[in-house]
């Protein structure tokens, strides 16, 4: 079966030198739900700018559902839904133009527009807010409008960084539950985040990226055996589980 | 595949026209955030250009090839409004969206480079346009200026403003703080174009630095459109068009080139 992400020998090296990303290389299954995890600056965020556009590729290859996304990258573009770790929206336009705009990037004609618009505000409660520009909502509802926004072309794979930063419990659990949902609707679903909690809850496999390489991969449960996945985590980051630190200490 | 899947363009895409049009509609839709700063302005400038040019000074400097100071004045005028109106447009719309990171939602749609600078060119066109036939009309309205052809108006208003969007992409796309997006209209845009022939003839300056004039391309701007409202030229008016046109190709294949590399665009 065509996998849904194919990442081979991917490199990215910034401007300046700097090596975010090397010799990378993964696999995502179609309906999977891909938990991404890593250290701040590990390389989570290059690779997904690699993947969607908002960063070139140094060398390697990137393929979205066997298309190659540097060379066909309007065709792999249309299969893949971005909600980044950062609000990169202007700030001075309403939720619902915000939405409506990205379905138009996207080739969506105007009433397939205004249903998915209407259905998203919906799905995600915006309607008291839906004329309300974004530099006006709260931290909470601007990381609904980036999901929204993320989802309006309804895409097949939807790459959520960090997707739940600075959210509130309701909002926390009740976008895990919208994320199963897509997930048993047979989205794929790639996930990073810094809640462990969240990514045992959500995911079915579990990748492990430190220093730009990935350092562990495999199926959840693989990860969950022996001290769980917070002492898999420190183990493949190379940091120290608390109580091995606190015994050093003592 | 689903039901949005399904409606979305087929996988080999041709051009992405909503995507195109909405690029259009957003940028419209910023623009008429600021609705005086973009066309108020430039039709006040033009009618305090008249008032002076027309009723203080202009009475007391004799005619131009026939004209009355003020109608040789006006065309330059309204160029000058064209330049900096494209100018400003294209740059400041690339550079916010690069500012904001907004660029991005560009970035990760299924849009062509060639879209991306086409949407961009058109609100700068349509920005230009607006702003010069307001200043046309507010000119005929005082008996200002005359419009001997409109065709040709129309293609220096739009070949001049793609040219200025293109330069003001290339800014937008090169400068990292706000200091960088005004200097070529500093150290470029402003002085070339007031030494381009708005105020004064060629025959006017002293034949020592005629060839200063002949040379930028800004007077062929503004010859060009002097030409199209009372008819009055300097220079043949089918060579100002081609060099215009040679540039248009050149800076637009430029643009191109930084879009396909993502200079400025991609990280």
């Amino acid at each position: 079966m065509t996998p849904a992400v194919l990442i081979s020998d991917l490199c990215k090296t910034y401007r300046g030198g700097t090596v975010a990303v090397k010799d990378l290389s993964m696999r995502i299954e179609p309906g999977d739900f891909f938990g991404f995890l890593g250290p701040n600056g590990a390389g989570k965020s290059t690779t997904i700018h690699c993947m969607t556009g908002i960063a070139e590729p140094t060398s390697g290859k990137i393929e979205i559902f066997g298309i190659d996304a540097v060379k066909d990258y309007r065709e792999a573009r249309r299969l893949v839904g971005l909600s980044p770790q950062e609000f990169n929206v202007d700030v001075f336009a309403t939720t619902t133009q915000i939405i409506d705009w990205m379905g138009g990037y996207f080739g969506m004609d105007s009433a397939l527009r205004k249903r998915r618009v209407d259905e998203l505000i919906e799905r995600f409660e915006l309607g008291p807010h839906a004329n309300k520009r974004f530099r006006e909502l709260s931290g909470g509802l601007k990381r609904r409008v980036i999901l929204a926004r993320a989802l309006v072309h309804d895409p097949e794979l939807l790459i959520l960084d960090e997707p739940t930063a600075g959210v509130d419990v309701e909002l926390r659990r009740d976008l895990w539950r919208y994320l199963q949902e897509l997930n048993r609707d047979g989205k794929t679903i790639l996930l990073t985040s810094h809640y462990l909690e969240e990514v045992e809850r959500l995911c079915r496999t579990i990748a492990i990226i430190d220093g730009g390489k990935i350092v562990r991969e495999g199926p959840k449960e693989d990860f969950l055996r022996g001290d769980g996945l917070e002492a898999a985590y420190l183990a493949a980051t190379g940091a120290e589980p608390d109580h091995i630190a606190a015994g050093a200490a003592a | 595949m689903t039901d949005i899947a399904a409606h979305l363009p087929a996988k080999r895409m041709g051009i992405n026209w909503i995507g195109l049009w909405t690029i259009i509609r957003r940028e419209m839709s910023r623009l008429m955030r600021v609705p005086t700063q973009a066309f108020i302005a430039p039709w006040i400038s033009a009618l305090m250009f008249i008032f002076v040019f027309g009723y203080v000074v202009g009475t007391r400097i004799s005619t131009i090839g026939g004209h009355r100071y003020i109608q040789f004045v006006l065309p330059g005028i309204l160029m000058l409004n064209i330049i900096n109106a494209s100018f400003l447009q294209a740059s400041s719309q690339i550079y916010f969206q690069r500012f904001m990171r907004y660029i991005e939602e560009a970035l990760v749609a299924p849009l062509s480079y060639v879209e991306m600078i086409v949407g961009l060119l058109a609100m700068t066109v349509v920005r230009s346009v607006v702003t010069g036939i307001g200043i046309l009309l507010i000119g005929m309205a005082f008996g200002a200026t005359a419009l001997s052809n409109f065709a040709e108006f129309l293609f220096w208003i739009v070949a001049v403003s793609v040219i200025f969007g293109l330069l003001g992409i290339i800014i937008g796309l090169w400068a990292k703080n706000f200091e960088q997006l005004t200097m070529l209209n500093i150290f470029f845009i402003t002085p070339l174009s007031f030494v381009g022939g708005v105020f004064n003839t060629v025959k006017m300056l002293p034949p020592m630095v005629r060839w200063i004039a002949w040379g930028n391309p800004f007077f062929y701007f503004i010859n060009g459109i002097r030409h199209s409202m009372i008819g009055f030229t300097e220079a043949p008016e089918l060579l100002g068009a081609g060099l215009t046109i040679l540039m248009g190709v050149i800076l637009s294949l430029l643009v191109w080139r930084l879009f396909a590399i993502g200079y400025g665009l991609r990280e």
